[in-house]
Formats: C-alpha cells, sequence, structure tokens
C-alpha cells in the first residue's frame, strides 16, 4: 500500500457515515452497535446475514439503509418454490424483435433483502453466489451487472429449522459478516409502541447520503493502513481457529481477508486512516463465528453459535494484541 | 486501548509442555547410564524413544492401539521376569522405571501423567545421586529441579486456561492441534518473543535464591550418612572395571592407561610433604605362572580374615607431625585402595568390610564399589622406597625345604628355566639386592626399549622368558615380571605390585589428580640386610628417581596443573570435600572460611575505595593544563548527554527492536500507550505513531515528551489539580 489517505477525505468519509448511522437511528431504535456494524459492512463492500427470531427489525433495519443511501431496495422472500431465475432473472423471446431479452430479476437492485434465505432450496441458494462474489448475473451466457453499490441482506430464523436447508459454508462464506439483531431494550420498546407505523413502508425517512458517496467510502477502504504486527494479528486469530480443537475447520484465507477488509472499514467508520488492533478484535466475532462449525455438532443452533462465540473469545483472551 | 504484553498461545503451551517432559525424562533416563546396572541397553531404548518422540511430536499419534491396550500388562510382567532371573530388587525398579518413562515418552499425555514423569524421574536421579555420589549429580539434580518447575507452571497455566476443567487425554491414534503445527524452531523464536527479561530475571533470581538458601541451611545442619539410611548400595553388585585385580594379564595396566578419565584426587593437610613422583600402591602380585602374575594363596591369608569397621589402626608409629592424607577414590577403579606405604591410621567415613595387611601395607574392601569411595589416612610414609616387612622377615629367616612360599618361585619349564639362568649369568655376579636391582635394570634398560605397543616372540615357551631372551620392546608389566624373575633366578625373593605412578597437582584446589593413564606395575626386591622389600622401577630414569626425594614446593611445581580440565576438576574436588566427606570438623571449618571471606571482601573493598580515592586527591592536585581541563570538559558533556538521553526517553529510539520486526519507534510508541490514558489527542498521536502510517506520524520526539509529562501527571493528581485550581 503506496498511497495515504489524506485527512479530509478521511473526515468526509467519517462524516457521511455519521449521518447515515444518525439517519438509520431514527427507525432502528437502541441498536446502535448493529447499526454501526451494517456501516462497516455497507463500507467494506461485503454482505450480511441476520439471523435472528422473526419480527425483531431485520428488514426494517435493510429498508432503512436503503432510504438512507439512497439506494434501490428489492426483497426477494425465499420459499421452498422459488426458482434460480426468479432471483437473478430470465431471458424472454421477443416475437417482435426474434431475440432473446433479459428481464432482470429482483437480484438487480442496491439492496437486495434476501428474506428467510434457508427456506430454498440449495439450487436457488446458489444463484446468490456468483452476484454476491463479482456484483454480476450471467444468464445465457452473457453478464449483467447489478447495481453499484451492491449489498445482499439475507436473514434466517435460527429457531425455527422445520423444512429449511441450511447453508453451505461455500455460502456462509461470501457473507462478511453475520449479525443478531436482540430485543431491544425496554425504553426502545416502549418507544417503538408509541409509534403509529407497522410495516417498513411506513418508515419515512430521507436519504442523507448518496450511492456515489458510498460507492467512494467503499473505494476509500483498502487505503486504510494496515501495520505489519495488526496483519500478523488477524494471521494469528485465523491459525488459531485452524488449531482450535473444538472447531472442525477452521476460518478460510476468505475469512481472514474478510476480517482485514472489515477491520479496515471499521477504521474509517471511526474516522481513522489505520487499523488497530481493536478493530480486530471488535469484528472477530461478526465476521468469522459464521465461518466456523464445532467439531461436535449440537442440535441446537443457538447453543452452536452461542459455543462457537465462547471459544472464540477464549482464543481471543489468550493471543496478545500487538502492543 | 487495553493492550497486554506479548504472551504464548494454548498450542504453544502444549507445545512447551512437551518439550519439558521431554528433556526431563531424556535428564533422568541418561542418569541410569551411569549406573553399573547392566542397564544401558533398556536406557539406550527409552533415551531414542523419548528424543524420537520429543523431535517429532506426530510420532505418539503412529504408536498402535495394542501398545496402549498392553502396556501396562506387559510391563508389570517384564518387571516380575526381571525380579525372577536377576534376583535384584533396585536395578529391577530402575529398569521398571525405565520402561513406564519410555511408555509415556511415546505417548500423549495429560497432566496426571506429566506429574507421573516427575516423580519417575526425581526417582532415578535420586537413586543414581546416592549410588554414584558424583559432582554431575548436582548438576543433574539442579537442571532437573529448574526443569520440572517450569514444567509444573505451564501445566498449571495450561489447566487454568483451559477452564479449570479436566485435562483431556489426547485421543490415541489422532496427532492433537498442537502437534500437527508443532515447530521447535518456531517455538524458540516466540519464547524469545513473549520473554520479559524482568520475568527471566526474577525467576532466575528465585533459583539462584533457593540454591543459595539449600546449600546454606546443608552448612547448617547436622550431617546424617543418607547412604546408611536408604541401604541403596546393598541393593546393587558391581564387577570390576579394570585390571587393577588379584592377577593380571601382560597388557591389563598398559589398557587402563589408554584411560584418560581421573581415577582419584588425594588432598593432603600439609602441601610442603608432598612427594614429586608417589608410588600409590593398590595390589601386591607373587604368584607368576605362564605371563601372568596373581595374588598367591599365602598373600592372600596374610591379609588376614574379614574385618567390619570404619577405622584400620595399624599398631605402627611413624612420628608426630605427619600429615593426612584423604582419597576420593572413583567408581570403577579396583576394591584394592590406593596407599603410599605403611599408615597409622585409616578411616573411613562409614563401616566397611575389609581385609587389611601391615606389612604387605595393602588394604582391600570385600566389593567393588559402587560410588565414589572416600578414605583418611593419618600418619603414612609417603616417601620411602622401603618397606618393612616383619612378618616376611621371620620367615626368610627361618627358612628351610619346607614351608610357606618365599616368592621365590618361577612355574615355567625347565628349557625356560635354562634360559632365565643365562640371562642371569650375563648379569654377573653382585653383593646385595639393591646392587643386583640396579645391574638388572640397567640390563634391562640397555637391552628393551619401553614402549605401549610391546612385541613377544612367537613359538613355544613362556612369553616373558622369551621377551627377556629377546630385543623387542616391552610396557611397565614386562619389565617389572622380568625384573622379579631376573631377581628369583638370583635367589632373591621379588614380587609385582601394581597401581599408580605420580599424577598432577591441581594448582586450583591444591591436590594430587591421578587419573587411570598413570596406572603403572614395578616390582619389590627382599633387602635381606635391612628386612625390608625395596622399590625398583625399571622404568624409572635415574634423575626421576632423585626427584622421588623432592618435597613439598619444589616437588608441587614440578607437577602443577592449570588446564582447563584441572578448573573443572577442582569443582570436583571441592564438592567431595565440603559435601561427600563432610564431618562436623569439615562443617566448622567451612563456616571459617565463609566468615573469614567475607570479612576479607569487606576489608578489600574498603582499602580499594581508599585507594581509589587517594588516586583521585592525587591527580585533582596536579597541574589544570589545558589538555586536563578538555578531558573534563569531554567527559563532563558525555554524562550530561547521557543524562539527557536516558531523561528524555530518546535513547530508546535508536535502540532497535528485540524481535527485529517492529519498528523501535512504534514499539516506543506502544509502551507510552499502555502507560498513558489520556488526554484523547494525545492517545490518538500515539496511536498514529504505533499503527499508522510512518509519513503521516506527528513528531515522535513531542508525543513521547507530551506522553511523559500525562504520565508524570497522572502520577500527581494532587500536584496536578492545585496547579490547575490556582
Amino acid at each position: 500500500m503506496t498511497e495515504f489517505l489524506q485527512a479530509d477525505r478521511v473526515a468526509t468519509a467519517k462524516a457521511t457515515l455519521e449521518r447515515l448511522r444518525a439517519n438509520m437511528a431514527k427507525a432502528i431504535l437502541g441498536k446502535d452497535d448493529v447499526i454501526e456494524q451494517l456501516l462497516v459492512c455497507l463500507a467494506a463492500g461485503g454482505h450480511v446475514l441476520i439471523e435472528d427470531l422473526p419480527g425483531v427489525g431485520k428488514t426494517t433495519l435493510a429498508y432503512a439503509l436503503a432510504r438512507s443511501t439512497d439506494c434501490a431496495f428489492s426483497r426477494i422472500q425465499f420459499t421452498s418454490d422459488l426458482l434460480p431465475s426468479d432471483v437473478t432473472g430470465v431471458a424472454i423471446y421477443d416475437e417482435t424483435t426474434r431475440e432473446f431479452v433479459f428481464k432482470p430479476g429482483p437480484v438487480f437492485a442496491n439492496i437486495v433483502l434476501a428474506d428467510e434465505i434457508n427456506r430454498s432450496p440449495p439450487k436457488t441458494q446458489s444463484a446468490l453466489l456468483e452476484v454476491m462474489d463479482r456484483a454480476k448475473v450471467t444468464v445465457d451466457g452473457q453478464s449483467h451487472a447489478v447495481g453499484s453499490p451492491f449489498m445482499v441482506f439475507a436473514t434466517q430464523n435460527p429457531v425455527d429449522y422445520e423444512g429449511t436447508f441450511p447453508l453451505p459454508e461455500s455460502q456462509m462464506d461470501r457473507f462478511l459478516m453475520r449479525l443478531r439483531m436482540g430485543y431491544p431494550q425496554h425504553g426502545d420498546e416502549i418507544e417503538i409502541l408509541r409509534t403509529a407505523r407497522s410495516g417498513y413502508d411506513a418508515i419515512a425517512l430521507s436519504a442523507v447520503a448518496s450511492r456515489d458517496e458510498v460507492a467512494a467510502i467503499q473505494a476509500l477502504v483498502p487505503q486504510v493502513f494496515v501495520e505489519d504486527s495488526v496483519l500478523d494479528y488477524i494471521l494469528r486469530i485465523v491459525a488459531a481457529t485452524r488449531t482450535e480443537v473444538e472447531f472442525k475447520a477452521g476460518a478460510s484465507v476468505r475469512g481472514g481477508l474478510a476480517l482485514r477488509t472489515a477491520a479496515q472499514a471499521r477504521a474509517l467508520v471511526k474516522g481513522r486512516d489505520f487499523v488497530l488492533p481493536d478493530d480486530v478484535a471488535e469484528l472477530v466475532p461478526a465476521v468469522l463465528a459464521h465461518r466456523l462449525a464445532l467439531a461436535r455438532q449440537s442440535g441446537d443452533a443457538l447453543e452452536e453459535r452461542r459455543s462457537v462465540g465462547a471459544h472464540l473469545k477464549r482464543i481471543l483472551s489468550y493471543l496478545a494484541p500487538p502492543a | 486501548m487495553e493492550s497486554k504484553p506479548p504472551q504464548l498461545s494454548l498450542d504453544e503451551m502444549h507445545q512447551l509442555r512437551w518439550l519439558l517432559g521431554g528433556a526431563l525424562m531424556a535428564l533422568s533416563v541418561a542418569t541410569v547410564f551411569y549406573l553399573d546396572i547392566n542397564s544401558e541397553v533398556m536406557a539406550g531404548l527409552a533415551l531414542s524413544g523419548i528424543l524420537a518422540a520429543l523431535a517429532w511430536p506426530r510420532l505418539p499419534a503412529r504408536v498402535h492401539p495394542w501398545v496402549h491396550r498392553l502396556a501396562f500388562p506387559l510391563i508389570l510382567a517384564a518387571f516380575a521376569v526381571d525380579i525372577r532371573l536377576t534376583g535384584q530388587l533396585l536395578p529391577a525398579i530402575v529398569r521398571l522405571d525405565l520402561m513406564l518413562l519410555l511408555y509415556r515418552g511415546i505417548s500423549y499425555r495429560a497432566r496426571r501423567d506429566d506429574l507421573q514423569i516427575v516423580v519417575l524421574g526425581l526417582f532415578l536421579i535420586v537413586v543414581a545421586g546416592v549410588l554414584t555420589v558424583s559432582l554431575l549429580f548436582a548438576a543433574q539434580i539442579l537442571v532437573f529441579t529448574a526443569c520440572a518447575l517450569c514444567l509444573l507452571m505451564v501445566v498449571t497455566i495450561v489447566d487454568s486456561n483451559e477452564g479449570g476443567t479436566a485435562p483431556k487425554l489426547a485421543v490415541r491414534g489422532v496427532v492433537p492441534p498442537w502437534a500437527a503445527h508443532a515447530g521447535w524452531r518456531r517455538l524458540a523464536a516466540r519464547l524469545w518473543e513473549v520473554s520479559d527479561w524482568r520475568l527471566l530475571a526474577s525467576a532466575a533470581g528465585l533459583f539462584a535464591g533457593v540454591v543459595v538458601v539449600s546449600g546454606l541451611l546443608f552448612l547448617a545442619i547436622p550431617r546424617f550418612q543418607l547412604e546408611n539410611s536408604l541401604f541403596l548400595e546393598r541393593f546393587v553388585t558391581r564387577r570390576a572395571m579394570t585390571g587393577f585385580n588379584d592377577s593380571i594379564k601382560f597388557g591389563d595396566i598398559t589398557e587402563i592407561t589408554q584411560d584418560d578419565s581421573i581415577a582419584f584426587n588425594v588432598d593432603l593437610s600439609d602441601p610442603a610433604q608432598a612427594p614429586a613422583q608417589p608410588y600409590w600402591r593398590m595390589v601386591v602380585l607373587d604368584e607368576y605362572h605362564n605371563g601372568g602374575f596373581k595374588l598367591s594363596a599365602a598373600l592372600r591369608s596374610e591379609l588376614g580374615r574379614e574385618r567390619t569397621s570404619a577405622n584400620i589402626q595399624s599398631g605402627l608409629s611413624l612420628g608426630r607431625g605427619a600429615p593426612t592424607w584423604t582419597f576420593y577414590v572413583e567408581t570403577g577403579v579396583s576394591r584394592y585402595l590406593p596407599i603410599l606405604g605403611r599408615f597409622e591410621a585409616l578411616r573411613f567415613r562409614e563401616a566397611q568390610n575389609f581385609r587389611f595387611s601391615r606389612d604387605l601395607s595393602v588394604v582391600a574392601l570385600r566389593d567393588e564399589p559402587a560410588s565414589m569411595t572416600a578414605y583418611r589416612v593419618e600418619g603414612m610414609a609417603a616417601d620411602s622406597a622401603e618397606l618393612r616387612d616383619n612378618f616376611f622377615s621371620a620367615r626368610w629367616r627361618s627358612r628351610g625345604p619346607v614351608g610357606p612360599p618365599l616368592q621365590l618361585g618361577i612355574d615355567v619349564s625347565p628349557a625356560d628355566k635354562a634360559v632365565l639362568s643365562r640371562l642371569d649369568a650375563e648379569l654377573g655376579k653382585t653383593a646385595g639386592a639393591q646392587a643386583f636391582a640396579e645391574r638388572a635394570i640397567a640390563w634391562l634398560r640397555a637391552k628393551h626399549r619401553y614402549s605401549l605397543s610391546p612385541h613377544i616372540p612367537d613359538g613355544p615357551g613362556d612369553p616373558l622368558v622369551k621377551w627377556m631372551a629377546s630385543g623387542e620392546s616391552g610396557h611397565c608389566e614386562l619389565f617389572a615380571g622380568a625384573l622379579v624373575l631376573l631377581a628369583r633366578t638370583e635367589g632373591i625373593p621379588a614380587r609385582v605390585v601394581t597401581g599408580f605412578k605420580g599424577g598432577t597437582w591441581n594448582a586450583y584446589s591444591g591436590n594430587y589428580t591421578i587419573r587411570n593413564s598413570d596406572a603403572h606395575a614395578w616390582a619389590e626386591i627382599w633387602d635381606a640386610r635391612t628386612a625390608s622389600w625395596l622399590r625398583e622401577d625399571p622404568l624409572a630414569v635415574a634423575a626421576a628417581a632423585d626427584a622421588t626425594k623432592e618435597k613439598g614446593d619444589a616437588a608441587i611445581a614440578g607437577l602443577m596443573d592449570r588446564s582447563w580440565s584441572a578448573r573443572l576438576n577442582s569443582l570436583r574436588v571441592f564438592w567431595y570435600r565440603r559435601i561427600v566427606n563432610f564431618d562436623q570438623q569439615s562443617q566448622a571449618d567451612t563456616l571459617n572460611a565463609v566468615k573469614d571471606a567475607t570479612g576479607n571482601s569487606g576489608k578489600w573493598l574498603r582499602e580499594a575505595i581508599a585507594g581509589a580515592l587517594g588516586r583521585v586527591k592525587l591527580w585533582c592536585r596536579g597541574p589544570w593544563d589545558g589538555p586536563r581541563l578538555g578531558q573534563v570538559g569531554a567527559a563532563l558533556a558525555f554524562c550530561a548527554a547521557l543524562v539527557w538521553s536516558v531523561a528524555t526517553g530518546r535513547w530508546r529510539l535508536v535502540r532497535v527492536g528485540r524481535s527485529g520486526r517492529v519498528d523501535p519507534v512504534r514499539r516506543e510508541a506502544g509502551r507510552w500507550l499502555v502507560r498513558v490514558e489520556g488526554p484523547e489527542p494525545l492517545v490518538l498521536d500515539l496511536q498514529r505513531i504505533r499503527f499508522g502510517p510512518a509519513p503521516t506520524w506527528p513528531s515522535p520526539a513531542d508525543v513521547f515528551q507530551r506522553a511523559r509529562r500525562a504520565a508524570a501527571s497522572s502520577r500527581r493528581p494532587g500536584r496536578a489539580s492545585s496547579r490547575s485550581t490556582s
């Protein structure tokens, strides 16, 4: 990394992200930490998987982000009979031109909410693989770029697994983060109850940042400086997950890259042009937990999530950050 | 930011545990090589297995599961068979210990197994220490203690890191994660990286403190005989390792001289009495048969019946003022103890089973000692080449055709006897034993050269007679044997004596050191005129014969050894003097020596300070010219620069980082980040210097200066607040 960020560009990015945070906080009460992590994910250009019970604000969160960034929002409700073409789009024969014309699917938006993604069979889930990786859809040998910025916002219910298709590890690895919303605090929930609205369509949020501004922030993230000892710290964490006896397999190289990118994005969110070890440590559960599976599988998904989190916390406790 | 010093990961701690455990076992097993209990093969096998598993931690996963299933039944069965076949309990237990250590060495260990190897290893170390009583034992127990303490500490840390749950024994056949990625070079680098000099210094200080306190306790507490309390020696029977036995074949002594290890050390209470060329007698051999001398039944009976005592009173009185000689004989030398000649009293550290003949001046223990043998001899005739023998004198005077042998027998064929007579005739007639010996020695030296690779002519007949008749070179045994045969042919009683000749004087510990390479054989010829045995060494040159009469400093000067091996041996002698052969008197002597040394050190320090002050005063009174003023100015400037750089912390900026990976300025910023809690701009600047891109750094010196002020003000909250309110 030879170029260094100029202070004014960092300050501009931070101001934009602060506006986004404040704007989203109007719609999502008491979830500042989730909003911050979502902004990190947005800045890093990653995709997010939100696991939580129905009705805790997952869709609202995605919609609030789309409205705040003036992005096109689209929602796909994943069901067992959903076809890949229902996601990506389909080529239809046009009688007038005597050619196949591509009809874009709902994935052609900036922020795509893949609701209850594990309700669809793997074939349909896989339809998202290419677009999540390259922001492109290939149909009949032709590639079509989706919107920019592009972010997949998938949700799944960790409790009700009846008739679901768990996401394969290859697809889990493509999500930058896995977040949990959790129930709001008592005071925040009282405030939610006071408002008359129901459903995300009623959310009245004005855009506080343009798509170009978001794209500019995403372009800044790779330029955030990561000192060698911090890179070493990231690598030690990743290596520790590989040798941890409790995990079936450790984090992949992509996992390590994701942790680095997320840490760079967090530094930018915090208004810094360099990464601190704290940035890394804070993001380890969100970035790595969904990429790891226990050696001894538990029947209870929530218990399994907690165990993975506890093991990561233990790894962080004995891996000393660079000083 | 909460910052922690670098630490080892859990896997690295597991690797360290494996390493320490392996080292502990290897150290313990190695001690068995010093024990003569026929366990060298098993010890070698155990050591190889342990070292292999240490080098390749994946190896235990390849051990077949049946080994684990059958290990303990087989080990117990082997122990039972061992006891049955050998009938020796202690060696069998040692071999059982070796088998258990081998099994533990080649299998992954849980916490209880680590504790088990500490106990098993300690047993081997203690047994080896008690049986050998060597200096090596002191070194081994020190290293073992350090290793065991580190191992237990690592086991405890690993245990606490695993949440206090019962440690898991790795699944057999499966390589545990820590072993899958184990690399000793990487671990060494990590250890170097995480090691903190303060921790190392405090650990070393603590260990040194334990050693010093143990030493002081040892000096202060009353003595007791550990060996007598444990009876360990009685469980071990040794075989003779050298040629100093009841019989020798030609070449046995020469073979011993190939070994340069130390045979024994001798302390002398009065170095002024030290002879230049001592002859350390051990065995008297009088019966000759076909190329070998042996102790005859007659002399054996002269040694008397076996006695058990800690003291030998010879009943002689050699006059007052005779020095005391303390011998420390290493294991494997002989059951015959080296002495210089007749003595008044000999005292062992504890009761021994022995035979003793005053007239022969021979002391023989019943068994080959399993450990170092120490004894003190008082009133010893150290420089006399004559040995009075009243018993033989009486027998010689009353000799007749029938009676006990008179050490005149020559068991050779008539043809060989004729050869001997011819050779004897070549010598011519002499009057007296001394004159005969001188002439015979001159004849032998003229005809034969000394060589460690002798050649005995082929053909029938007695080998010694054939050698005498030839002009071949020979070693000390051939020369001594030839002299004896010539004397007997002449009708003069004679015999061969084996032992050691000479030695060196250790310049550091002030004692004789005799090595196996000093092994020697010579002859004793009966002088009826003085009724004594004359020591006749055919290989002693005339000048050296004169040198034997030298004593004290002149004698020591010729034997002085200042080599590194002498320096090392002085430690061994210190160990023997102060640890092994320690009685109440020497304990008091040591305490007095410590007291004197302390007093002398204080006196020396005071004198040194007074001398230095005197030189400074003298220098100050000298003329203050230009060069002198320049020197003073330069010295002051250097001191000021040093103080300034230390005070401002700049010296750390130029210091190269220990790991060589982190920039020293970044490392310095990291140190301040740990110490400084605010204000925020300062923390941000420190963070930028530590983790940010270097071109965007603020001035590090300024930032560190601010950090220093912030740290100082946080240490003085009262002063800082009063200043701000005023």
